[in-house]
This record gives structure tokens, C-alpha cells and sequence, in this order.
């Protein structure tokens, strides 16, 4: 082994590595929870623990100034893996340390799954209203809808991100390309009537030119959300179709006809179709007697697929979600004035990793101890007897 | 108990050195890959799929025509606050001859150059949080004004002046469309400043912004950040 190999083992299955890598999760952790008066939960799990290092922007260009939860959680685990692999000698009094350390390192990798597969979406339904799909409160998409067919809507749709990169969208379903122009994270729309001015005048297009978009900040509150918007021109083979304003307030409401076909566009919050429907029947909202204090949110749910392999109904409620095809759909916000509901969809492969994990954990500190405690008590009991002899 | 109790080594834990390298020098790799793969589980892809047919959601009444834009009743949208830069604000000094109109929601600042014939030009300073789109994006705006087409990134510098003055980096334009109906010029000029963009804009006939153009320079010459901001900068 030369001497390079052997540093580079020596360091990664070293405990000061181990114990430096703690301290700086902890400075992080508390950086990040002070500047959550700021950024809010969400963004904040975004700057600094969902990312390999935390970037300040000086001037145009992000500078990393501290170690991420990436890649403090990513050198944890490999620290704990090699170490493991490196002193690894397999014997019963320690079998409460593996099992323990196996936890952990679960944990770890469950909560990088979490943050990479979990996907969580809305669904908010009117009292009779039927739905098919979830939206997601945090993504956009622009949605370009053939509506041709009487029967059926056939649906592009283009992430927003694509938008923000201004990147050309070519697709084979769309007699045309799509080229992102301005896009504004969080925008405002007032009518260009009422507010004569400066303002931008790209759309050719739809209800565009009757508008004027004003950039906004970006919100990183969590009772609030962006409202995007983009400048987004359509060119087929003979040239320009027109440049559309497009924005989550104006949702997929304007039409257009191009080569025979009829489309409508716009931007909306992301959608996942699932492959059954929910229909609401009757939202309860319960208070205990003589008081505002809500004591039970319920929405009573139809669920059917569409060959009615399944139809039945659901009772939702506070810790009493549905489980259905790979999905939790929880009782999340309720306006019983209108008779609506909000329920959370929440997608997540991963949800059983750290029950298991801290079940491993909890069951290696009890062998552990366990062990020790009989090698104590079986030691007591020899020297206690020792004398009588 | 006996073979528990005792040590149980596995093969590439002793006396086998090369297996053991090859166990560590793969590991940090292969982490590091199963990361980078996991990783583009989220990659922004374009979807398409087919839906039973909907209902489109309906325009905001006030788009259709079917309320008067001047009505309250649909002005829901618009009555919605405009967020414009916060926070500490550019100074200037306007010449004598301009005359100041009432500043708006939208606007910073607002003046009429006044022209002949009644035919003013329009001066109007406003400011938006970030970049608002890039230098392009607003200049290709103001272009758009003019019906000016707009301009290829490439030709960008070629088309703008750069002014440094105040510790203030202006970009200035001087765009005119003696082809449109109107004949109009806009000069202009975009600062970015304190996480925001200002924009100094005047825009009017022809002739009379031509005419104005270097009042407007040296106009420009008396935008400063607050002595405040100044200090700050400077230390």
C-alpha cells in the first residue's frame, strides 16, 4: 500500500474526521435555524441542508462559504462505512455497536432518499367536485393543451425551471417550439388600463397586451406563495405564432388554433394525474360544544377507478390518512364555510426507513447494554461469592 | 457461545491487504455515483399525456370584456399592491425645466420634459426588486416600446454606454424608430442598486428626446446612492 492510498484510508476511517464532521453539522443546524426567521422551513432545508456546500452570492457569483448537509451527511457516511469496513471484527460482545451503527447509517441514507424521492402535492376539492389529479404548491409547469379531440386533452408539460433557463423546447407532439423569453419567479398582474406606463410590452399574444406584469420578490413565507409568470413566443414553420404572457393567476385559460388544431395554454401549478378519481362528498368540521376549538376536520371521500375495480368510501381525518397506490393523502386545510377541503398528497417510497432505522437503533442500545449488564452482574455475583468459599 | 466469543475476521480484514485497498478506493467513488445518480431522479423533464377531456378554467372576468375595465368589480387582480424596491432610495436633482408630475405606485419618480406643440416627453425613474429579467431582457423591453426587434445578445455591447459615476454602474441606451408612426426615442438608463434595478426612462418625440439627450446625461450625473449607502461602500 503506498503512502497516498494509506493517507486517504487513514482519513476517511479516522474518529477525529468523525467528531469534526458533529461539530460542523451542529454549527450548521443552528445557522440554519436562526435564518429560518428569514427563508422560511422549506428554503431553508433547500440552502443548507439539501445542498453539498451553503453559497453566499457575492456580486453574480455564489461562493461556497460552509459544508452542506450533503456533504457533512454524505462524509458521515462514508466515515461510518469505511471505519466499519476497516476495524470490522465480527463478534458478539459488539453485535449491540453494529446494530446501532447499521441504524444510523439508515438513517442517513433514508433521509437522502426522503429528500431525493418524496414529492409533495395538494389536492383541494369543493364539496361535489371531482378530481383525478394533485398540484403541487411549490412548482409550476406551462401546460400546452391540444383540445382537438373531443374525448381527450393531450398535455405538454414544461417544468417552469425550463422557463427560468430560457431553454427551446422542441416536441414531438407540438406542431411548433416553444421559446422561453422572461420568465419572473413571482410576479404581479395589473391591467395595463390602470396602470398606464413602463411596463413590458413582449406579448403579441392572447390577454397578454391588455396586462402588465411587475416583478415581485420572491416569498419564502409559509403562507404564501409565488406567482410566476413568462413571456413565452410559439414558432412554427413559417415564422413567429406570437408571444404569450403566461401566468399561475391566469392558470391554462388562453386558446389559440395552429395547423388544424386547438390549444389552450398557460401556467399552472404542477399536476400528477393518478390513475383513479376522488370525488368529495361532505366535509365535517367539529368544535367542541361552546367554543371555536376545532376537535375534528373530516372529509368524507369517494374513491373509484375508472373500471371500477374499485369504489368505495373514505373517511379522512386528522391522523387518519388514506392510503392508496403508493400515496398518503392527509387532512390538511379545511373551509367548512365553503364547504372545501385540502388534502396533502404525499409520495414518498421511503417513509418506513427511519422507523426501521430508529427501531435497529433503539434494539442495538438495549443488546449493548444488555450485554454489559450481565457481564457486570455475572462479575458481582463471582466476587461476592468469592469470599464465602 | 464459544465461536461467538471469539474473533471471527472477515477474509479482507486480515493478512489481505490488496482486497482491502480495493474495498476502500471503490467505496468513496461509488458513493459518490450512487449520489450523483440519485440525484437525477430529479431532473426537469417535459411530460406529455393524454386526459380525459376538462373544463379550461375560465379568464378573470375583467380579460373577457364582459366587466369594463374601469369598474371596481374585477380590479381584484389588479388591486393586488405592487411590490417596488424597498428600502433606501437614489437621490437625484432635476433640471429646472422639467416638471415634476405626481409620483405613483409604479413610480419613483416622474417628470414631464416639456416639448413643443404640447408633444412632452415622459421621464419616469422606477425600481424593482433583482435584476428583472437581465440587462437584454429590459432593454429588448424598451426596444419592444419602440417596435423596435430586439437585440441578439452579441450585439448588446455594442448597442449600450457604461457609465461609472456616484459608485454607481449606469447602463445607458439610445434607441430611436423614426419608421414608426409616432417617431419616438427612448434614452434610458438601468442601475442596479441595493439588490434592486432602477430605471431612469425618457421616452417622447423624436426630436425633443434627441434635443434632451445631454440635459438627460448630466442628469444622471446627480443620481447618488444615500450618504449612508456611500460610507458603507467605501469602507
Amino acid at each position: 500500500m503506498n503512502a497516498t492510498v494509506r493517507q486517504f484510508r487513514d482519513f476517511f476511517v479516522s474518529l477525529k474526521l468523525t467528531v469534526v464532521l458533529l461539530v460542523l453539522s451542529l454549527v450548521l443546524i443552528f445557522a440554519a435555524t436562526l435564518d429560518q426567521v428569514n427563508l422560511g422551513v422549506w428554503a431553508v432545508q433547500e440552502k443548507y441542508f439539501r445542498a453539498l456546500f451553503v453559497l453566499w452570492r457575492v456580486g453574480d457569483f455564489p461562493v461556497p462559504v460552509f459544508p452542506g448537509g450533503y456533504l457533512i451527511g454524505g462524509l458521515l457516511l462514508i466515515n461510518l462505512v469505511s471505519a466499519h469496513v476497516y476495524r470490522f471484527k465480527l463478534s458478539w460482545r459488539k453485535s449491540g455497536i453494529f446494530l446501532t451503527h447499521a441504524g444510523l447509517i439508515l438513517l442517513l441514507v433514508g433521509e437522502l432518499l426522503t429528500s431525493l424521492w418524496q414529492q409533495e402535492f395538494q389536492m383541494r376539492l369543493a364539496e361535489g367536485e371531482t378530481k383525478n389529479f394533485s398540484e403541487s404548491y411549490r412548482y409550476n409547469e406551462l401546460a400546452i393543451i391540444d383540445t382537438t379531440d373531443p374525448k381527450f386533452d393531450d398535455v405538454v408539460a414544461i417544468p417552469e425551471e425550463l422557463l427560468a433557463q430560457k431553454t427551446e423546447i422542441q416536441h414531438p407532439k407540438l406542431p411548433f417550439r416553444v421559446v422561453p423569453k422572461i420568465y419572473y419567479p413571482n410576479a404581479v398582474l395589473s391591467l395595463r388600463a390602470s396602470a398606464p406606463g413602463d411596463a413590458p410590452d413582449l406579448a403579441t399574444a392572447g390577454v397578454g397586451p391588455k396586462l402588465v406584469v411587475t416583478p415581485a420578490p420572491f416569498t419564502y413565507k409559509q403562507d404564501e406563495r409565488n406567482w410566476p409568470a413568462a413571456f413565452v413566443e410559439l414558432i412554427g414553420a413559417e415564422g413567429s405564432l406570437g408571444t404569450w404572457l403566461v401566468s399561475t393567476q391566469l392558470a391554462a385559460s388562453q386558446t389559440f388554433d395552429y395547423a388544424g388544431h386547438s390549444f389552450r395554454l398557460g401556467l399552472r401549478f404542477q399536476r400528477a394525474y393518478k390513475p383513479f378519481s376522488l370525488t368529495l362528498l361532505k366535509v365535517q368540521h367539529d368544535i367542541y360544544p361552546g367554543t371555536d376549538i376545532p376537535k375534528n376536520f373530516s372529509s368524507r371521500i369517494r374513491l373509484a377507478t375508472p373500471a371500477s375495480r374499485d369504489d368505495r368510501e373514505v373517511l379522512i381525518y386528522m391522523n387518519n390518512p388514506l392510503r392508496y397506490a403508493g400515496l398518503t393523502f392527509y387532512q390538511y386545510q379545511m373551509d367548512s364555510e365553503h364547504d372545501t377541503s385540502v388534502l396533502q398528497v404525499v409520495r414518498n417510497p421511503s417513509w418506513l426507513l427511519p422507523y426501521i432505522s430508529c427501531a435497529l437503533m433503539a434494539l442495538g442500545l438495549v443488546v449493548q447494554f444488555g450485554i454489559h449488564l450481565v457481564g457486570f452482574a455475572a462479575k458481582r455475583r463471582a466476587a461476592s461469592a468469592a469470599p464465602a468459599s | 457461545m464459544g465461536v461467538f466469543a471469539g474473533r471471527i475476521d472477515l477474509q479482507f480484514a486480515t493478512g489481505k491487504p490488496d482486497s482491502l485497498r480495493f474495498m476502500r478506493l471503490r467505496l468513496a467513488p461509488l458513493l459518490l455515483a450512487s449520489l450523483a445518480l440519485l440525484a437525477a431522479c430529479r431532473d426537469a423533464k417535459v411530460a406529455s399525456y393524454r386526459v380525459p377531456k376538462e373544463q379550461p378554467e375560465p379568464l378573470p372576468p375583467i380579460l373577457t370584456g364582459e366587466v369594463p375595465a374601469a369598474s371596481g368589480a374585477g380590479a381584484a387582480m389588479a388591486s393586488t399592491a405592487v411590490p417596488t424596491a424597498a428600502g433606501t432610495g437614489l437621490t437625484w436633482t432635476a433640471p429646472d425645466h422639467w416638471k415634476p408630475k405626481p409620483a405613483s405606485a409604479m413610480r419613483k419618480g416622474s417628470y414631464a420634459v416639456p416639448g413643443t406643440g404640447g408633444a412632452d416627453a415622459d421621464l419616469s425613474i422606477t425600481a424593482f426588486p433583482g435584476d428583472v429579467g437581465g440587462e437584454l431582457a429590459n432593454i429588448n423591453r424598451w426596444r419592444g416600446q419602440l417596435e423596435l426587434p430586439p437585440l441578439a445578445e452579441a450585439d448588446l455591447a455594442a448597442a449600450v454606454t457604461r457609465l461609472d459615476q456616484n459608485g454607481l454602474s449606469f447602463v445607458v441606451v439610445d434607441f430611436a424608430n423614426p419608421q414608426s408612426a409616432k417617431s419616438q426615442r427612448i434614452v434610458g438608463a438601468l442601475v442596479p442598486f441595493d439588490g434592486a434595478t432602477w430605471f431612469f426612462k425618457l421616452m417622447g418625440p423624436d426630436a425633443l428626446v434627441a434635443r434632451e439627450k445631454p440635459v438627460f446625461l448630466a442628469f444622471l450625473q446627480t443620481v447618488r446612492p444615500p450618504a449612508a449607502a456611500l460610507e458603507r461602500a467605501s469602507r
